[in-house]
Order: structure tokens, then sequence, then C-alpha cells
């Protein structure tokens, strides 16, 4: 399954190559889900579809660069049930991880999902739900 | 070529009726034209399935003993109407539970009562002569009740306005979320398979027009309210048996920040009697037009931003300001061809009969604003003018002691054309004092919540209570300032309105 892993970058560490170097010494494809930056630092979050011992190899790959790390560790459910395909949710999406299929069914990719959480309240019929653990 | 509703409904008993979608017969048109398609289709058949606000069912509970007229009853905690007779009731969609706020309406107990649920039922009386009973507390089911009635006032808007938000604030509204700067867009309404759109001369609907309602067999019964067929937007009054229906096509909903309503299911069967019927019904998602409006001014006329298609509306994307914007429908696209496929079925399966109407539907009625007999303020009657402002190169003690000299919290800065540049806060002095900061320039908020001139007071009143803020100021088109505004100043006009 895909890890998401949260990396927090202080103002000095922006400037260095870290990302690009650790994707060349792993050969591991490192997706950037979602990335802020200001004067302080920044923020990317990572979406790492590799074997556990291989995201773990990349978190410490990072960590000894000096980028504070943090795996999410949520969850997005859809509950087909409640659902009822109106497509209120889709446009807020800023991933793309809730889209519409050409038979006009609303489908959740979760592997894209940033848990912005902002469709969960949006959706009339409370069938989008996010948990922590 | 002419054919009856009786010759059709002869056509269904005999097992070879042609029935179409909405959405099927855009091609058959397109390819043959009108002329073949109304020899070879005997019906097309069309759904929608969204939120419809102004929904609701009547009631019958029966009688206690000792028997009460109900003057309030609460069914799950939300009210419904009962200046009726003693035990009769409607249960609005838009209504709130006392309890549970936007989570549950009276949408959700219809819902409910649909399903089945055991609804929790309260009452209170004066009591009189006939009626002594003042309280009652029960549980009912839909089995229990006597009648429920779905009725819904307004259904099956024609089509619908597309929205969008141009304000640099998320805005919860009755057309869904919409995101800041044209972030997104939404829009209501299933076009080509659109009920009313494919006979929008009403021909065929009117008065007695048999239909789909929630998954039952019901009723056009009257134009509905708000029926505006010259602006292509008209729309139907609907009845049916609630006890008939099923809860895949009546759905409680919560919209956010708005409230909660019903989503119905609806489909039309139209019957091809003629060429013109059958050309109306051949028409697609290209043809059908949705004004995008601005639902970021909160005024009765919003601004018209251009005109959008259905097509591209369902395409998912339409370009806003020179940039791409994803679109949510918020009516469900899967249901409403759903429902036109399920209507053409029970044709088929002889299930369902066409009914000819008694009275057509008013092609020329226009749908009037409110009668206001006073009209509603706006920010220049009530601002305050003489501010008293500074310069962002003035030293913040010299606001400190403006502060402590006026009864204030907000001072205004401008630049030397008078233009807004930023607001200082007393807590702002009172945080800068000790800092080494000199100058208003390093510690000014610049981001400000501001009010144009001609904004309604209401509008500015919610301002302030979304934001928590205890005062706006007031600027001309230009970012000029004109005037202050304060809750105070507000609180003075509602204590007015209230006397
Ligand atoms: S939380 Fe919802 S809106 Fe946000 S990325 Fe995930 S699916 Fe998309
Ligand atoms: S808003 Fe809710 S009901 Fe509508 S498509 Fe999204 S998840 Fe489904």
């Amino acid at each position: 399954m895909t890890k998401k892993v949260l990396l927090k970058y202080s103002a000095e560490k922006t400037k260095e190559p870290i990302l690009a170097s650790i994707i060349k010494e792993t050969g591991t494809l490192l997706n950037i889900l979602h990335a802020e930056f200001s004067a302080e630092g920044g923020e990317i979050l990572l979406a790492i579809d590799a074997p556990d011992a291989e995201v773990n190899r990349i978190i410490k790959l990072f960590e000894q660069r000096g980028i504070e790390t943090k795996e999410l560790k949520r969850a997005i459910q859809l509950d087909e049930e409640k659902c009822f395909d109106c497509g209120a949710c889709i446009s807020l999406c800023p991933t793309g991880a809730l889209r519409l299929t050409d038979d006009y069914s609303v489908e959740l990719d979760e592997d894209k999902c940033i848990y912005c959480e902002i469709c969960v309240p949006s959706c009339p019929v409370r069938a989008l739900k996010i948990s922590k653990f | 070529m002419n054919k009856s509703i009786a010759e059709i409904n002869d056509r269904i008993r005999r097992g070879d009726a042609v029935v179409v979608t909405a959405e099927e017969i855009v091609e058959i048109v397109r390819e043959r034209g009108e002329v073949e398609a109304a020899k070879e289709v005997d019906i097309v058949t069309t759904g929608t399935f969204g939120a419809m606000c102004s929904s609701g069912a009547w009631l019958n509970f029966g009688h206690a003993d000792p028997p009460i007229k109900m003057q309030r009853v609460w069914l799950n905690d939300v009210e419904a109407y009962s200046g009726v007779a003693a035990v009769d009731a409607y249960i609005g969609a838009t209504q709130l539970s006392e309890t549970r706020d936007f989570e549950y309406g009276g949408g959700h107990v219809i819902e409910d009562l649909v399903r089945g649920k055991e609804i929790k039922v309260k009452a209170i009386a004066y009591g009189t002569d006939c009626y002594p009973r003042k309280e009652l507390e029960t549980i009912v089911t839909k089995d229990d009740l006597n009648q429920a009635v779905l009725c819904n006032p307004r259904s099956a808007y024609q089509r619908y306005v597309a929205a969008t938000n141009s304000r640099d604030e998320t805005i919860y509204t009755y057309m869904g979320t919409l995101l800041p700067n044209y972030g997104n867009v939404t829009y209501s309404g299933s076009g080509a398979l659109s009920p009313l759109h494919n006979d929008p001369n009403y021909e065929t609907i009117g008065v007695g027009t048999r239909i789909f309602l929630g998954g039952a067999q019901g009723y056009i019964f009257w134009e509905g309210t708000q029926h505006a067929p010259t602006k292509a937007m008209g729309t139907i009054m609907t009845i049916g048996n609630l006890k008939e229906m099923d809860a895949r096509y009546i759905r409680g909903a919560t919209i956010e920040g708005y409230g909660t309503s019903l989503y119905v299911g609806l489909g039309i069967p139209i019957p091809i009697i003629n060429e013109r019927v059958a050309k109306t019904t051949g028409i697609s998602d290209e043809e059908i037009r949705a004004d995008l409006t601005d639902y970021g001014v909160p005024r009765r006329e919003r601004p018209i931003l251009k005109e959008v298609t259905y097509a591209e509306l369902k395409s998912g994307r339409v370009e806003v300001g020179g940039k791409e914007v994803p679109v949510s429908p918020l009516s469900s696209l899967k249901q409403a061809r759903e429902i036109a496929g399920i209507l053409k079925k029970w044709i088929e399966d002889k299930k369902f009969f066409l009914a000819q109407t008694v009275e057509g539907l008013s092609t020329d009625q226009v749908f009037k604003p409110i009668k206001q007999i006073a009209a509603a303020p706006v920010a220049k009657d009530l601002m305050t003018r003489e501010v008293v402002t500074a310069r962002p190169s003035d030293s913040i003690t010299s606001a400190a002691k403006i502060f402590a000299k006026r009864n204030f919290d907000h001072l205004p800065i401008v630049d030397e054309k008078g233009k807004l540049v930023g607001i200082v806060t007393s807590w702002n002095i009172a945080v800068a004092v000790g800092t080494g900061k000199r100058k208003l320039s390093e510690i000014l908020t610049s981001k400000v919540i501001v009010a144009s001139e001609n904004e309604p007071i209401d509008a500015i009143a919610r301002k302030l209570e979304t934001h928590r803020i205890s005062g706006v100021p007031v600027v001309g088109t230009g970012g000029e300032l004109r005037g202050i505004l304060t809750s105070e100043d507000l609180s003075k006009l509602i204590g007015r309105r209230r006397k």
C-alpha cells in the first residue's frame, strides 16, 4: 500500500537538493502530493509506493539529512451505500482523489488523498469519513 | 402525424409501445429527423435526482383518546406545521431539528418515514371542550399513519443557474461549497434528461400527468411555485403516496452551512403525440444553457459572468476568468439516468400507463420579487463618515495617544490619496510597546475585511459574525476610505427594527 510521509524542511534545508538526491540514490519514485514553502521553511507530502522496508529506509535517509518526517496514518472512506453520486465533493478535491467516472459514478482514489478534509462536511449524506489512528 | 394518449396506452397494453430515454432520443432525432422519430417512438422517459428544498409531506396521525387538537407537533424534534385540522401536519424538508441542528431536519424525517423507521412524535395543545388533551408523546412508523403524502410545492426546475464565487473566502450556499476566487463551479439539473426541458411548451405535461416520484407513481397537480416558463425555468407541484416510495429516491440531506433539504427522484414520460414534441425531446446538452452566476454577491440580482452549456458543465471543467476550474453537479446524473431507465422499464412491463392531462401549465407566468415597502439599508446609510485615520509613516506613540483619547479599537491607515492600506488595533499597539518598532507600517494588518458603500447591512452583519470582528472600514470602488461601520451601529438599527 502507498504510504504517505510528511517532510518538514527548516529554512536553510530548503536550499539543498535533498529530495532529488534521495530519488537518485534509491531509484524509488517519490510522488509529491502537496508542497508548501515560505520564508520559514516548508512541507512536502510524499506518496511512496514501495515495500515497507524500502519506505523505512527512505524515511531514514531524509532524517539523516536533517529533515523532520512524519508518517501520516489516516484513512478516508467512501460509504458506497450512502453515496448517491451527486458529485458535490469532486470540485472541492484539490488532488483529483475524488472524481466522476464516465458513467457518472463518484470514485475515490485514496492514494491521491492529502486528507485536507474539505470534502467531508460538504457531502450532503455524510458518506465521506476520515479516521485518524 | 398525431397520436392520442389513448392510442399510446393501447400500444403499451399490447406490448408494442416504443420507449426510449431522453438521452437516446437525441441521436434518433439528430440522425433521422423529428418526422421519422415521431413515427417510430411513442414515449420518451426523463429523469432528475436533486435537492428539492420545496418539498414536504402531509401526515395524518389519527385521534388519541382523550383526543388532542395538535397546536404544535414535533417529529424526532423537527417541528411540523399543524395550523390545520386537529391531527394533520405538514413536515417541510428544510425545517431543522431543535436538538441536532443542521445534521437532521424535515428531509431526514421524510426519509426515515419511507424507510419504515420509528419516529418520535410530541404534540402540545391548549385544550378545548371537544379536544381536552394538552400533551401527547408517542412513537409511529408510516404504517401507523392514515395518510403520508409527499406534496411538493416546487419540483424539477427545467434548468437552473451554475454557481461560482468571486470572494476571497469559501462560501457555503444552497449551491454547495464554493471555493474562493472562482475556485470551482457547481450546477444542478440533469440537462438533456431534464423532465420539463423535453417538453418546454407543455404540450403533454400538465395537471394530472402521472410521473415517477420517489420510486412510486405520483402526479403533477399544478404549476410549481416560482414557475417561470418564459425564462425556461418552469416548475411543477407534485404529489404521491409516501408509503409506496423507495428511500433510494427520497433522501434527506445536509447542505453544509445552509441547512437541510430533500433529494427527490422524479421522472416524466413524454408521449410523442406529434413531430413538434419529438423535436423538443431531441434537445441535447449542447443546446441547454445555464447562466454562470457569482454567488459571492449576496444580492437578489447576482452578477452573471457568462453562459455555459450543460455539455460543458457535464464535461467536468469550465473556463472562468481565463482559468479552467473543476465542476460539481449537485444533482446525481447517475441516478437521473437510472430513473429514466426505470420509467422506461415500467412502461415496457405494462406497469405504468400515461394519464391524460386535465389542464395545461401556464406558459406566460412571470416570477416576481417580493413587494418590499422599505428598501433594505446599505453601508452608506449607517456608516460614520468622520473617521480618525493615520499614515503608515506615523509613529506608534502618536497612534497610542489617539487610542488613549478616543474610545475605539480600530485605526484605519490610509496613504496620501486616502486609499485604505491597513488597520491598526489597540491590541497591536499594546503588543508593539517595548519591541523597538517605531512606525505604524511595521505593525499594521494589511489584509483588512472591508465593506463597499452599497453593501446591504444584512450582508455586513453576517461578515462581522463569520469573521468575529467588531467593525469594518467602508471603501469606495477605488479602495478609498469612505467611513467605518461597527457592530454597535448595526445593533442600533436592529434595535430599531425590533421596536
Ligand atoms: S480529504 Fe477529500 S478533498 Fe481532501 S484530498 Fe482527500 S479526498 Fe480530496
Ligand atoms: S458528496 Fe457525498 S454523496 Fe455526493 S458524490 Fe461525494 S461522497 Fe457521494
